[in-house]
């Protein structure tokens, strides 16, 4: 059977009171076992969210990943050039016949809104997203990330799972079956979309592809639930009760026919498991018991449906890191409903589009960091904000909006691990190209990893022939951003 | 990435230096500092330091060492360096200042290594040697599985259970090889003779139906391209129905893979969906790495499925570097692609569905329509009006985004013509689809018109006065700059007529001529031909950096080998690849299927790597087991149900599955079968079973599939699960109309494969998602209710006749005393569908004894 590991192989493995990631760092220190070999966490069939070992001391405990679907544009946010108003409306020198996603380029355009210096820092962000950029003495810049695509759907596949390819298990899936959870009566992976839709790329950004289905994230936000969560209206409480009562009454008669069977237990398990993640999944979506100050503070009574909605979308993702719940993924952007309409794909009508999307994702994002900050929740918590590319200096040729960039972008970090007001790599005076301390998505997944005390190169799973891993057989650990 | 090395170095360099001596100063360091990395378990950068062969041959970045020349060679220049990014060992101390003098001084020396045993096996190829390489051979120990099977036990000191009682051995072969649970009438006359039920239940179309879905599963199909835009392919089901069909005929799978790989050689057009069953990035751009790159993808799917699919070979590993582990170097990869360079995304006519077959008028060849600019010239004539009226159209109602009708004097006259139409989708109400766009000058889906009438429709200019006019410029989308274009709803058969008065017409160009102008015919989704262009081996995988021609071949150093000239023609690659699979001496194929066929009767393959068989992979359990029904299909025709047969025959198949302690603890997870290992449904077989038992299954075959996804048209499909299912949803899940990466809020729970990639072997998780959709969902709480009614329909009102019918659908046995008094509580307080609603949900009904 394709079990995730026979329960009682897992418990004739465990009679030593060893884990095997236990048991493999005692031969590694040893130098029994070669430091390569891959690591395959050991899977209690009946408790697949059981809190597990990391691979050495961890920095963080969760992620938040907040991704902003459409390419949020770094050259009007994070990186600062000043270049670019100083060569407004003249040609990007060396990009004569430059052609990118959707063709030729215009001239170099200047930011969309001005840049002054935030925090004691000073660093330079722009005021498009002004609440987060007061955040900057918490955040720690790669301003040099690149993409090996330059197209929505494979890049965001790359940023999500590793890989430009469908069809690959998504960050949150493999950190849940290293780590497994801190809480047990809710998902150990949640994925929050954005109240307009789910991102370009879908459930990809949260599936399990071909980890064990127990990894999926689960996705639900303030305005949809987890499915099929709560009883159904048309069966009364009491015929509940009677009917799981009468169902395991069964399963345990069942049980004592098959005595060996571990799955059978865990099913029964998992219908506990059930019963209870009915009740704190619920509790997590209801925010009345917020105070009203917290609720202002995110903006959830916003006259601006999309904005409070998001506001509802990121005090829920505080309750579930503060519930312990170890990868929770938010997304600002949809799908495509029309170009740049749903998300920040802004190609052709930047302006209008970012005066559309920038106040949706800033108050509510700002006051979720300083929440989580304020609620001393940086301490095991990871924040990695991210988007699938950046967007070009210039502007498309006879467009007022900007093409597609993987050459250079921004993501930013914060909380558990990583340096405070940090700024690692650049790209060149115009933000077209990373040239400083170049940096890839298979490093800052290996970093993430690492800060949650796993190794990129050894947490793996075998599909299809390969010991699959996160980062491929890339990466290295951006050791310069570590706290 | 580094500059490419290329300096020589030389073998007899002057001894000038006192040399370092080879084995007691440089090997052991290397051994310490080096191996780890650059060894036989792993070779960064392609290098090896372990051997002297190696050593000497270098890495991708070239010779690591230039005997002689310790300044130019990179071994000493990484060791020596003070850069931290590029400093050799990575990990741990640097090399101290006399290690590093050692080196240099070895090198410069002539940098002699004298050979040592190791050094010359290392010039033998122990891959070669691998069991999955070397022919099949019909051992001469045994005759049946069960010879086999008894034997390996016993050497454990384990032996077979005895046989399962007859009701759970007819439970376990109808989901076995059908997919569905057994009828309390079905399993009755089934009770005397269990076997007798084999031959019946293989001959049942359901056979077909539930083992297609397994082999969907191991070759990717879905129906819709992935990535973003994700949308759905209407045409691609023919594959799954050729499939089923191919099973349930027992068509000999050495044509089963003929067809699938050259289908339309061998009147099986729906067939070679399979080379075009994976994704497709549809996004199209101006941007030349990223068409490049797509394309690449393309084909790395299309040959990575292939060798995966029939020869269980990771091919893939070699893209960008000879494969690690398997004696596979890159160059086979791109021998691979050559094979099939010709094979394009796409639909075609699919003949033998097709009443008349088309011709195709050679004579004034005319490029075939498409999405972008068409252009009609014709004599110089006066015209009043003109009316482009279409015939046949791609898709649902055409679309033309522009309608342009030039003058003699090359004006486009048709911006100020008065426009009318047969109709507009959504009478116009779609702000992206008016009928003024059709002459507004903006090109483009945003600003087009749409007819009402699915395949045809007509639009027509009137011009103030008449005018002389030679050609007519039209256009589906032709928005050059647009993220992406579409080209459904593309008119493919049309006719261009002018008049003077709006009455009398005549015709002055149509489609006909145009290369397959209009497809006139049922479409399938499998892929379309073309003549292959030049394939080169690209350095690290990268299109953008072709390195030297390749001509099409298959794997150099695994079976037969087999190259074909450069010009060959698509076709005869594609047949030629084919019969070199398809072949019984290929020493993988025959080997990889009987696996498959074992891996989904028992749980778990004879090599429980089913895609993998190579040196990577798991050896199998019984070799000779595997080779002696590897010998029984190919001198059995290559008949599968052959194997099927033999297997659910066997002794080891029909066993109980009880547990046993002391054979758990030699063989936990029966991998010997001491018992047959239990398991639980797949998503497939739980929702079939649902249906099957409520009444309500739709045993209807074949077809475009049913969908578990509201409608969706926006052109980045959005798949949100219906919330409710009709009848028209309540056929057998392996006709749903299956998108990529997209798995329903329900069954998706239970470890179905989203084919974003093959999945050889499925994972069964245990997960309360699974709780709480077959608890709470309206699907489970809407079957809980048709299964009571079921109930009373079969048992009357007799309560205690009813919980006895329930237990008999689901489990095929009766309930117990203790059961039914429980039962009746239940069903007196809550009702009976409260009762169905625990029965679905109860570990009984979910798992396979």
């Amino acid at each position: 059977m394709n079990h995730l590991l026979h329960r009682r192989s897992f418990l004739q493995r465990s009679v030593t009171g060893l884990s095997s990631i236990a048991l493999a760092s005692l031969l590694k220190d040893d130098g029994l076992l070669a430091s390569e070999s891959p690591i395959r966490p050991l899977i209690d069939p009946a408790r697949p969210y059981a809190p597990r070992a990391p691979h050495f001391a961890p920095k963080a405990k969760q992620v938040l990943m907040i991704f902003c679907s459409g390419a949020l544009s770094h050259v009007d946010t994070w990186d600062y050039k000043p270049d670019l108003f100083k060569r407004h409306d003249t040609p990007m020198p060396g990009a004569g016949g430059l052609i990118t996603f959707q063709g030729e380029q215009g001239n170099l355009i200047k930011p969309i809104r001005d840049f002054k210096p935030r925090g004691q820092s000073g660093k330079m962000i722009s005021d498009l997203l002004p609440n987060i950029a007061e955040l900057a003495d918490d955040m720690c810049f790669i301003h040099s990330m690149t993409a090996k695509s330059n197209t929505h759907g494979p890049a965001e596949n790359q940023m999500g799972t590793g890989y430009i390819l469908d069809g690959f298990p998504s960050c949150g899936a493999w950190v849940t079956y290293a780590l497994g959870s801190e809480n047990q009566n809710l998902p150990a992976f949640v994925a929050i979309p954005d109240p307009r839709g789910v991102p370009q790329i879908g459930p990809r950004h949260w599936g399990s592809a071909f980890l064990p289905a127990a990894f999926q994230g689960t996705s639900f936000n303030a305005q949809k639930p987890i499915p099929n969560l709560a009883r159904p209206g048309s069966i009364s409480e009491s015929t509940e009760r009677a009917t799981r009562d009468f169902l395991r009454r069964m399963n345990d008669k069942h049980l004592e026919q098959y005595p060996g069977d571990s799955d059978l237990a865990a099913r029964i398990s998992a219908y506990e498991l059930a019963a209870r993640m009915q009740l704190a999944a619920a509790e997590i979506s209801d925010l009345s018991s917020e105070s009203k100050a917290t609720q202002d503070l995110y903006g959830v009574n916003d006259t601006n449906a999309n904005k409070a909605g998001f506001a509802k979308n990121c005090i829920m993702a505080r309750r579930l890191i503060e519930s312990g719940v170890r990868f929770v993924q938010l997304f600002n952007g949809s799908y495509a409903m029309g170009e740049g309409v749903g998300n920040w794909d802004g190609h052709k009508k930047i302006h209008d589009q970012y005066a559309v999307h920038a106040p949706i994702l800033d108050q509510p994002c700002a006051a979720l960091i300083k929440d989580l900050k304020a609620r001393g929740l940086f301490r095991d918590t990871l924040i990695v904000f991210v988007t699938e590319f950046g967007r070009m200096p210039t502007f498309q040729k006879g467009a007022n909006g900007r093409d597609h960039n993987p050459k250079g972008f921004t993501v930013w970090l914060a909380g558990a691990g990583v340096k405070p007001a940090y700024s690692h790599g650049a790209t060149d005076e115009f933000g077209y190209q990373a040239v400083d301390r170049v940096t890839t998505i298979y490093e800052l997944h290996a970093t993430m990893l690492h800060l949650l005390g796993l190794d990129h190169e050894r947490l793996s799973f075998y599909n299809n022939g390969i010991e699959r891993k996160l980062t491929d057989v890339h990466g290295r650990v951006i050791r310069d951003i570590l706290a | 990435m580094k500059p490419r090395i290329t300096l020589l170095f030389v073998l007899c360099a002057p001894s000038v230096l006192a040399a370092a001596d080879f084995d007691k100063d440089i090997r052991p360091l290397l051994q310490q500092r080096c191996v780890e990395c650059h060894g036989e378990k792993k070779q960064k950068a392609d290098l090896r330091l372990d051997t002297k062969p190696h050593a000497f041959k270098g890495g991708e970045n070239g010779p690591a060492i230039i005997a002689g020349k310790s300044a130019e060679s990179p071994l000493f220049k990484r060791i020596s360096t003070t850069d931290k990014d590029e400093v050799m060992p990575p990990k741990g101390e640097p090399l101290t200042a006399a290690q590093v003098k050692l080196v240099k001084e070895w090198i410069d020396a002539g940098a002699i290594w004298p050979e040592s045993d190791a050094d010359k096996a290392a010039v033998v190829d122990k891959r070669l040697q691998h069991w999955a390489y070397l022919p099949i051979k019909r051992p001469a120990n045994g005759n049946s599985i069960d010879d086999f099977i008894t034997a390996k036990l016993s050497e454990n000191k384990l032996s077979l259970s005895p046989p399962a009682d007859p009701r759970t051995l007819i439970r376990r072969l109808y989901f076995d090889v059908t997919g569905l649970p057994p009828t309390p009438e079905e399993l009755h006359s089934a009770i005397p003779n269990p076997n007798s039920e084999i031959e019946k239940l293989l001959s049942s179309p359901r056979f077909g139906e539930k083992w297609a879905r397994h082999w969907l599963d191991v070759v990717r199909f879905a129906e819709s391209d992935g990535f973003e835009m994700n949308r759905a392919r209407a045409n691609a089901w023919p594959y799954r129905d050729y499939v089923i069909k191919a099973f349930n005929d027992d068509k000999p799978f050495d044509q089963f893979i003929k067809e699938q790989l050259a289908g339309d050689a061998f009147n099986a057009d729906a067939a070679t969906g399979f080379l075009v069953g994976g994704g497709k990035d549809r996004v199209g751009s101006k941007d030349p790495v990223l068409t490049a790159n797509q394309r690449a993808d393309e084909l790395h799917d299309m040959v990575s499925t292939t060798a995966a699919t029939f020869l269980g070979i990771t091919l893939n590993c070699a893209r960008c570097h000879d494969h690690k582990f398997d004696p596979i170097p890159t160059k086979d990869y791109y021998g691979f692609i050559a094979m099939l360079q010709g094979v394009q995304h796409g639909e075609r006519l699919w003949r033998e569905r097709s009443e008349t077959p088309q011709k195709v008028e050679e004579k004034q060849a005319r490029p075939a329509v498409v999405a972008g600019l068409n252009e009609d010239k014709f004599a110089p004539t006066p015209a009043r009006f003109v009316r482009f009226t279409i015939t046949a159209c791609s898709t649902g109602e055409p679309c033309l985004d522009e309608l342009e009708v030039f003058n003699t004097n090359g004006e486009n006259i048709a911006r100020a013509a008065k426009v009318t139409v047969s109709g507009t989708f959504a009478n116009g109400t779609n702000p992206k689809h008016k009928v003024e766009f059709l002459n507004d000058g903006r090109y483009g889906n945003d600003r087009s018109w749409i007819s009402n009438q699915r395949g045809g429709g007509w639009a027509q200019l009137e011009f103030a006065n008449t005018e002389q006019i030679d050609h007519v410029i039209w256009s589906r989308d032709r928005c050059g700059s647009c993220s992406q274009r579409f080209s459904d709803r593309l008119a493919t058969g049309y006719h261009i007529d002018v008049s003077d008065d709006g009455k009398k017409w005549r015709t002055v160009s149509s489609d006909k001529g145009r290369t397959n102008s209009a497809p006139k015919g049922p479409q399938v989704y499998a892929g379309t031909f073309q003549t292959p262009g030049p394939t080169h081996r690209n350095h690290r995988g990268d299109p953008m950096q072709p390195r030297e021609e390749v001509t099409p071949a298959v794997l150099s150093m695994i079976g037969k080998p087999l190259s074909l000239p450069a010009n060959e023609p698509d076709q005869k690659r594609r047949i030629a690849l084919a019969n070199w699979i398809a072949s019984p001496d290929n020493p993988l194929t025959a080997r990889v299927i009987v696996n498959r066929l074992w891996h989904y009767h028992f749980g778990t393959g004879l090599v429980d790597t089913p895609s993998d068989f190579g040196i990577n992979g798991s050896r199998p359990t019984h070799p000779e087991l595997l080779d002696f029904l590897a010998s029984e299909l190919i001198s059995h025709g290559w008949s599968l149900k052959h194997i099927h047969r033999l297997i659910l025959n066997s002794k080891a198949y029909q066993q109980s599955s009880a547990f046993n302690e002391a054979a758990a603890k030699v063989d936990s997870n029966a991998r010997l079968l001491w018992r047959f290992p239990p398991r639980r449904l797949e998503a497939e077989a739980v929702r079939d079973a649902m249906l099957a038992v409520s009444g309500k299954l739709d045993l209807t075959m074949g077809g475009p599939g049913f969908d578990l996804f509201v409608p969706n048209d926006n052109y980045v499909k959005v798949y949100v699960t219906k919330a409710e299912y009709g009848p028209a949803e309540f056929r057998r899940m392996v006709y749903q109309s299956k998108p990529r990466t997209m798995l329903d809020d329900f069954f998706g729970a239970f470890d179905c494969p989203d084919a974003g990639q093959p999945q050889p072997k499925r994972t069964s998780s245990t997960t309360p998602l699974q709780a709480l959709n077959l608890l709470n969902s309206n699907f489970a709480l809407q079957q809980s209710a048709f299964l009571a009614e079921r109930l009373k329909k079969d048992a009357g009102d007799d309560a205690a006749k009813q919980i006895q019918r329930a237990f008999a659908l689901m489990f095929q046995r009766d309930a117990t005393a203790d059961e039914v008094s429980a039962s009746l509580a239940l069903v007196k307080q809550h009702g009976l569908p409260a009762l169905c609603r625990a029965l679905y949900n109860s570990n009984e009904f979910i798992r396979l004894n």
